[in-house]
Parts: C-alpha cells; structure tokens; sequence
C-alpha cells in the first residue's frame, strides 16, 4: 500500500473513531438524560395509579358500608339470628344486592362464618367463610376468591351487620378482571396487566391480563414475574421493574417501562402481580433522532474525513513521491535527475539535500571517469611500452650487431645479416601481431544475429581445434561434448565462434600435461547456456576477480586482450560470463546467452529452428 | 253457594313453557296436558298406574302376552264428527307404533308385537299412543275439547267437544299460550292474563307462601347425572361412587329447590315403585373420601349442565363443591360440549314403573331392563341392576305444579304431572 494510501486510510480512521466517540458519548449522556426523565415519569404514574387503586378500593368499602346499611340486610340478619334460619329465602339475595350495586363479589355470612347466600357462587350456601373472624379489617383489602370457574382475585370489604347479640358479615368486591382494568382512570401512555398467581412457583400465561381492549405477549412479562415470584419465596415481596420492549402493545415496537407490584394478601401471601407499564415511546423517539442526527454527522463527518485526508495525504506525499521518482530515475542512470524544492520545511531540505547529493554524485562520476580515463591512458601506454619494449630491444641488438659485423668484415657481415634479417623479421612480424590485436580490439564488430544452434557452434569450435589439441611435444588432451541445447538463438555465428575459440585456446593452453576439455550446452526457457571446462592448472581467487579485465593477463606472453574480447561479445549479445576455477583442478567458463527471437525478424527463422518448450 | 257448584261456560287461559311445533301426539315435545285434553288413549292408569279402560272397554291377551286384543267403546266420536272404529284405532296405532301388527276386526282391535309385551297396556296408556285421526293436516282427537285454532309455537285455542262421550267439559274454550318461561307465566297470572299457569318446582314453596293457589303432583321428574361411558378402570368406579356419595342433596332440595323435590337414590320415585326409601339418599363426605382414596388415579371430569336452567347451573356448581370435598375434581361446561357426565332432568314417561324404568334405560343409553315378573321384587332387581351400572347417580325427584287463580276449580293435577280441565270450571269473575 502507497504511503498516501496509508496516509489517507490513517487520517480517516482517526476523524472517523473521533467521531465516533463523539456521538457515542452524546447517545450515551442522552440516553442517561432520558432515563432519569422516564424514571421520574413512571414513579408518578406508578403512584397516580397507586392513588385509584386505592380509591377503588374504598369505592368498594363505600359500597360494602351502604348494603350493610340496607333493610334487605337487616332482614337477612334478623332471620339469620333465628334458631334455624331456612337460607333457602336467600338463595339469590346475594346476586341481586350485587347487581344492584355493582359487586362482582358479594356473601352473606353470620357470625359462625356459615354462608347464607353467595353472587358469586350461589352453590356455596353452608360453606364457612374463613374471613368472618371477631374483628374483621375495615379496611379494603386483596383476596383470591374461588368461582366456578377458577381463582379470581378481588379487592374486598367487609362490614357486620347488629342482630341483637348476633351479628351478620357483608363481604363483597370487586373482581380484578379485564372490565377492572378497562375501568381504571390512566394517565395516556400508561397500561395496566394483572397476573393472577395461581400457581406459586410457576408462571401460567393464561393468567396474565390486560384491559379489554390490550393485547399482550405474556412472554415478555415472564422473567419479571418470576422475579416478583421469586422474592416473594423468600418472604421478602418487593416492587421490582424493568424495560420491556412490547411488540403487540399499544404501538408497534414501543418499549415500555413496567413496574411489577405485588399484590399480597393474608401472611403475605402472593396473590398477583399488578404490572404498571409506561410508555417509553416519546424517549425512543427522541433518542432515535438524536441517534440518527449522531449517524448523519458520522457520515458527512467520514466522507469530509475522505476528502480532507486526500487533501493532506496528497499535500505531504507529493514530495516524497517526486524523490522517489527522481530517485528511480537515479537507479535507471540518469543521474541528472533533480527534485523541484517548494516548501523550507523538512520535506523541502530532504529535496534541497538530494538535488545537492545528485550534484556531487554527478561530479564525482565525472571526475571518477576523467581518472579512469587517464588510468586507461595510462595502462594502454604502459602496455604499449611492454609490449613493444620487448620486441624493440631484440631488434636493437640486431641492428649493433649488424653494424659490428660490418666492422668485421663483409664475410662475417654476411653470415649476420641473414641471422639477423630473420630476427628482424620475426620480431616485427610480432610487433605487427602487437598492432594487429590491439587494432581488434578496438574494432569489434556488431553482431548480425541470425539463427544459431550452440550444439553444431561447438562441434564445429572443438573440430577445429583438433590438431591442438593433439599436437607433438606434450600428452593429447581429451575433447568432450555435452550437448543438450535442442533449440537455437539468435546469435552473430563469427563472434561466438570467435568467442568459444578463445576459451578453447585458453582451455588447451591451461593443459600442459594434457587433461579433458569439455563443452557443455544447454536450453532454459528464456536463455541458452554454453560452457567450457578444462581440467588444467587453474586459476586463483584474484586471477578470477580480474580476469575479464582488459590487457590482464595470467600467461607469459599474453596480452590479456583475449577474454576481454569474449566478454565483450558476449555482452554484445545481451549475454553474461562467468568463470569458476580452483587451482590445480581446472576452470570453467560458463556463457549465458538470451534467445534474443525479438531480433530475429521472422522472415530470416531457419527451418529447424524451434521456440524453446517450456518444460524442457 | 252458586259459587261451589260446577256450571258450564268461560274461558279457561293457560300459559305453558313447552313450544310444539305440532300437536300430534306422535310428535316428541307436545305437552302432555295439552295433549290429553284433545287426544285420548285406549288405556288409561289410575293414581296408582294401574291400567283402566278409557276407549277400549276390555282387552285379552295369549299367555304369552304378545298378541293383545282391544275392545273399542261404543258412541265414541272423534271431533270431526266421525265415529271412533276399530279400523281408525289401528290406522293411528300403526302410525304411532309402526313396528306393532296391529289389524281390525269389528269392535276390536288386535296388536301383535314382535316379543312378550306384559305391559302393553300401560305402553297403551302413553299419550304418544293416543288415538288420532288424521285427514289432510288436521287432527281430530276424542277428547273433551277439540282444535279450534293452532298458531305453531305461539298459541293454541280449543273449544269444548259437545258430544264428547264421558260429557261435555264444563268451560266453552281454552286459550293456551305456549312458549312462556316461568317469569312471563307469574306475570300473567298476577296481571289476570293466565288462569293456569305451570310453576316449577324450586317455586312452588314460594308461591305457596305467597297465598297462590298450587296444585303439585307426585314427585314426576327425575334430576339425575348420567356419565356418558361406563367405567374405564376399577379407579373410575371409585371415583363415581365417591361422587355419589359425596352430593348433599338435602341441601339442595332445601336450598336450591325450596323443597320442590324429593332427596332420591333410585330412580323411581317412592310412590311408584314403593320401595325408593331403601336407597340411601344423604350424603356420606367420610365415605366419599374413603372411596376416592381406593383411587389411585383420579379422574378429572367435565360437569354439563343446561345453561338455560338457572336451577340446573346452582345444583351442578353445588355437586362441584361437594365434589371437591371428596377430593374429585369436577370442571364445569355448557351441555353444548362433550362432558363427561350431565346434570339433566327426566320426566318419568309413565305412572307403570315398568315402562317408567324402560324409558329412563332408554334415556340413559343403557340396555333394556329385564323384568322376571311383575313383582316389586323383579322391578326393583332390574333398577338396581341399571344402578349398578355406574352410569347414573340419582339426585333429585321433582314435583310438577301448576297455580291457578281463585275462579279455577277442580282442576286436577295427575300424580304422572299432568293436569285435567275435564272437570274444571270457572266462576264468579269469569262467568
């Protein structure tokens, strides 16, 4: 990844978490904010409510005070107080006192406790009422009262009604049923469930109530249930709450804050749970804008982070990418290469200091190429001045020598002459060889690629050479090929044939004891491989470092122009050359060459000569 | 003193629950009472269910008691004016009874039936027997009072059958509202639009105590709960004779029905069968609890009972306490379900305990009792084997009453429930 990638990316992660956290902490202050509000909300809806259920409750006193008052009691009492009273006469009194006054529930009982007529279950008559005692609650109070049909739980009162020493109990409620519930004064955004708690230890869904009108998930109630349940096991009934998120409620996905009161009857006794649940619909709305205004401005906030990175990225790396590019320029050779300075701060003397750095690398490689130059000079001069000192002096001593014969007489000048006249012959004819090579050198040719195949090139190198190689006066030396390079390349044929002599002629010349001479091709995908090997005197370390070197020589005699001319060609080719030696155990040469097919125009492809194969 | 002499003339009004949709008797639903005013049958049981003859003078049968021959009485004529003849007798016979041979022959009528028939005659005496001559839709019956006008589940109007056999009936027409519950009946009778009016049993104590002048019959409906299966398991039966025993029906007949009822263990009621007593009738918690404890499985049964019936619902939420003292637990639904056992009541079709006892089999889904004779001893063998069955456990017997106003007098009400205007009549404020 570039750096003003990493530059761009870095810089928006940080505006972007910063933003982030922003919002979060504003969500989260509102959120706080809002619960508090809520909290307060519900306590006074929670105690709104506790003020009707309270209010009902005396209603039902009212109500249970004014039958009591009624003649229809006191007839009930007097008969009642009889020796044997025939309830059959009252059978359906109850009913009709509660109907009159609006009672769910409603008995007659005397003071043994024995029921004379009962609204709810006429049935009962002669049933006992457990909660006739001497001195009843006047206070209204919570009961679960048996039906027919099931428990029902009710908010009751009772009263006594004087009969002479006797006394008669009124008993009666109201039932806590979907009608109760319904009839409750609420404030707007507030409901009211019951569940009766029928089963102690388990939570019956179908017990769980709304207002008629109320549809209700009773699973969503069952964990705070069970908690109140629960609480209420260890005799410590408490008023527990939490948030519920409501599905099926007065809206859709509103959440409500429910608060679950126990209703507790005799011994504390777990009757119901009366579930006050508040609306926290204006809250969620409320913190659903604020969450959506925090996510807007964590998008604009983002794409203006994108935006203003790329800026910034792009202002800080514009430099550094123009010193990365002029340093390329410096690794392709161009080292006239210079950065454009616009600013005075780091990145400016980074690009004053490289623009200084290329300025001194250019005068030192000037100065470096004018001291090699000269060096050059130098070394060809001091060659020239081997080279041809050695012959220059034999022919000195010739040209006295004649002269003294002369002196001596024409007899003995004649007999000198021609000794000498062969000398002088042989050694200009050397310095002309002198000439000659040095005149090579300075002459090679470019190569005219044309298609050559390395196996019938080396046959050809190693044919030639055979009087060499078997020549009197020393042991033969052995030739081998090795020949494995099926294709061919593009390749000037003259100069690498020139090229492989000379490694021959150095191979058999490193062989005065005779050895084996060895010629290996090969074919890679792109290039193909020759090398010479010889199992000669070998070379050192140093004579291997310097080899290539133009006018080095390890031989007497030698010009040291040889292997320069092999490298020389084999550069000209594209190609490299190597050499691995170790003294006493032979050389190798090894040349690799490029197939070089783009400059093979395609008009000019021998027949035979094949496109490498790729897993050869 | 003109005043306690029977006279002639008037119109007698009377309010009923039943609603027919049709008034022959054949049909199920037609009130009784109704239907004997209009139709009379070849037999007839006295106060004791004992066969007399009505429209057949005498009857004979062969040893065997199925092939029966009836006497028909002479001057008989039907309403329409046609004489009452053997080949009418078996035409309505036939109709009422299709599975019977029944053939005429001059004065008399022969009925053949398919195995031994001893109680015939008392089978005879049903009003589903009456004889009915049918032209067209009309009916004509031999009875004192004919069909004057029939609006089919609202009102019926009949006027007296002058040259009815026995005498012409005393009072000139009867208008008959059907369809009235008991409210609208008391309504009418306090408003003076009713003369007679039925009251039901649980109400016949407090229309006694409110001076109206009632007339209650023998004890003629049987209140009953009947199990819809027999006992699956030996725990079941446990469990119904724990439910039995467990049912104070004392109280309820005090209570609930004001004493209308009598407390009962059999099915037949006491003046019936004569020996009702020896079934225990109170209730026994300590017995019932011991029964349900030999329950190692309890059973938990549906209750249904007749919403309509105010009464019904009472005793049935009664038999749920009660039953819960046993530690039986009972739920209640509408008979509109599938209880396991319903509260209902029973009119005893006959006066004759056989076919009284025949026809509750019949009712209970239960198979035919088999009388050996027609000793008490058989009857009450065969209803203890119907007992025994523990698909019904007897609660109540009922009485049927009627009140009436003070200008209606010697109208009788028959143990079997059923009332007669045949010698009713009216006077001083109804001349």
């Amino acid at each position: 990844m570039s750096l003003r990638r990493r530059l761009l990316v870095l810089f928006a992660l940080t505006v972007f978490v910063s933003v982030a956290a922003v919002t979060g902490i504003i969500s989260a202050m509102a959120r706080s904010a809002f619960d508090r509000a809520n909290d307060e909300r519900t306590n006074a809806l929670v105690a709104q409510f506790r003020r009707e259920f309270t209010r009902r409750g005396e209603e039902v006193s009212r109500k249970i005070q004014a039958i009591a008052a009624t003649s229809e009691s006191n007839r009930i009492a007097i008969a009642a107080a009889g020796s044997s009273p025939d309830y059959s006469v009252f059978l359906d009194d109850a009913q009709t006192v509660a109907e009159t006054h609006q009672l769910d529930f409603l008995e007659f009982a005397d003071d043994r406790g024995t029921i004379i007529s009962s609204a709810q279950w006429p049935a009962k008559f002669g049933y006992k009422e457990p909660l006739v005692t001497p001195s009843p609650s006047a206070d209204p109070f919570l009961k679960e009262e048996e039906t027919p049909g099931g428990p029902a739980l009710g908010l009751f009162g009772i009263r006594g009604v004087a009969a002479g020493d006797r006394k008669l109990y009124v008993i009666g409620g109201i039932r806590l049923d979907k009608t109760f519930l319904a009839s409750l004064e609420l404030p707007a955004g507030m409901r009211v469930l019951l569940y009766e708690n029928v089963d102690r230890d388990k939570f019956l869904p179908d017990h769980l109530i709304g207002a008629a009108d109320s549809k209700i998930d009773p699973q969503e109630f069952a964990p705070l249930i069970r908690q109140v349940q629960q609480s209420n096991a260890q005799q410590n009934p408490v008023e527990t709450g939490a948030v519920i998120h409501e599905n099926s409620g007065q809206s859709s996905g509103d959440d409500e804050t429910v608060n679950a009161i126990p209703l507790t009857g005799d011994n504390n006794q777990l009757l119901g749970v009366l579930l006050v649940a508040s609306s926290r619909q204006i809250y969620t709305e409320l913190s659903g804008q604020i969450r959506s205004a925090a996510l807007l401005a964590a998008a604009v906030g983002l794409v203006m982070a994108v935006l203003l990175s790329s800026w910034a990225a792009a202002r800080v790396t514009r430099p550094v990418e123009e010193l990365a590019h002029a340093a390329r320029e410096i690794a392709g050779g161009n080292w006239s290469a210079q950065v454009k300075s616009t600013s005075r701060d780091e990145i400016g003397q980074l690009a004053e200091s490289f623009n200084h750095m290329t300025r001194d690398l250019l005068d030192q490689r000037d100065r470096l190429v004018q001291a090699e130059r000269v060096a050059a000079w130098r070394e060809l001069a001091r060659r020239l001045a081997h080279e041809l000192k050695n012959p220059l002096f034999p022919l000195q001593l010739t040209v006295e020598n004649l002269l003294r014969a002369r002196e001596h007489g024409q007899q003995q000048f004649d007999e000198t002459f021609q000794e000498s006249a062969s000398t002088l012959l042989a050694e200009i004819s050397h310095l002309k060889n002198i000439v000659g090579r040095f005149s090579e050198f300075s002459r090679m040719p470019v190569p005219q690629f044309q298609a050559v195949g390395l196996n019938q090139l080396a046959e050809v190198v190693v044919k030639l050479h055979k009087a060499q190689l078997n020549a009197a006066g020393r042991p033969p030396i052995e030739s081998r090929l090795e020949l494995s390079a099926a294709g061919h390349i593009a390749a000037d044929p003259e100069l690498l044939h020139r090229a492989l002599s000379n490694l021959v002629l150095n191979a058999i010349e490193a062989m005065p004891d005779g050895g084996v001479l060895t010629l290996r091709t090969r074919q890679g995908f792109t290039s193909a491989y020759i090398e010479v090997s010889d199992t000669g005197i070998g070379l050192s370390q140093e004579d291997c470092a310097r080899l290539f070197t133009p006018y080095y020589t390890s031989k007497v005699g030698g010009t040291g122009l040889g292997l320069a001319i092999v490298q020389s060609i084999v550069s000209d080719h594209g190609g490299r050359i190597s050499v691995s030696s170790e003294p006493g155990r032979g050389t190798t040469f090894m040349i690799e060459l490029p197939a070089n097919r783009d400059k093979l125009p395609a008009t000019t492809m021998p027949v035979g000569m094949s496109e490498p194969e790729e897993n050869s | 003193l003109a005043e306690s002499r029977p006279h002639y003339g008037g119109t007698l009004r009377v309010a009923v629950k039943e609603s027919p949709q049709t008034l022959d008797p054949a049909a199920q639903g037609v009130p009784v009472s109704i239907s004997r005013m209009i139709f009379e049958t070849l037999i007839a049981l006295d106060e004791r269910g004992r066969p007399q003859p009505l429209l057949a003078t005498s009857w004979q049968s062969d040893p065997g008691s199925q092939r029966w021959r009836f006497f028909i009485r002479g001057g008989v004529s039907f309403s329409d004016g046609s004489p009452l003849d053997s080949a009418a007798v078996a035409a309505s016979l036939r109709n009422s009874n299709p599975q019977w041979k029944v053939s005429a022959a001059a004065d008399m009528v022969m009925i053949e039936t398919e195995s031994a028939s001893p109680d015939l005659p008392a089978e005879l005496a049903l009003a589903r027997n009456s004889i009915v001559r049918r032209s067209d839709a009309k009916l004509s019956g031999t009875g004192p009072f004919a069909i004057a006008q029939w609006d089919a589940g609202k009102h019926v109007a009949l006027i007296a059958n002058e040259p009815y056999w026995a005498g012409r009936a005393f009072v000139d027409s009867v208008q008959i509202d059907v369809g009235k519950n008991d409210r609208e009946q008391m309504l009418s009778l306090d408003l003076d639009k009713a003369d007679v009016v039925e009251v039901a049993p649980e109400d016949i104590h407090r229309a006694r105590a409110e001076n109206r002048t009632v007339k209650a019959s023998e004890p003629e409906e049987l209140m009953v709960l009947v199990f819809t299966h027999d006992p699956s398991s030996d725990d079941e039966t446990h469990a119904r004779n724990a439910l039995a025993l467990s049912i104070d029906t004392a109280a309820v007949n005090n209570v609930v029905l004001q004493g209308g009822g009598e407390p009962c263990g059999a099915l037949l009621p006491n003046w019936m069968s004569g020996y009702a007593f020896v079934f225990p009738t109170a209730a026994n918690i300590e017995h019932a609890r011991a029964e349900r404890m030999q329950a190692k499985h309890l059973p938990a049964w549906t209750l249904g009972y007749d919403p309509l019936d105010p009464v019904a619902r009472v005793i049935a939420e009664r038999v749920l306490l009660n039953a819960r003292d046993a530690g039986i637990t009972l739920q209640l639904i509408s008979s509109s379900g599938s209880p396991d056992l319903r509260l209902v009541r029973i009119p005893l079709s006959s006066s004759d305990p056989h076919v009284a006892l025949t026809a509750l089999a019949e009712a209970f889904q239960l198979p035919q009792p088999r009388f050996e004779n027609a000793s008490a001893a058989a009857l009450y063998s065969a209803e203890k084997s119907m007992l025994q069955s523990h698909r019904v456990v007897p609660l109540l017997h009922l009485r049927s009453a009627v009140a009436l106003r003070p200008n209606v007098h010697d109208l009788n009400v028959l143990p079997d429930g059923t009332w007669s205007l045949n010698n009713a009549w009216l006077s001083g404020e109804k001349p």
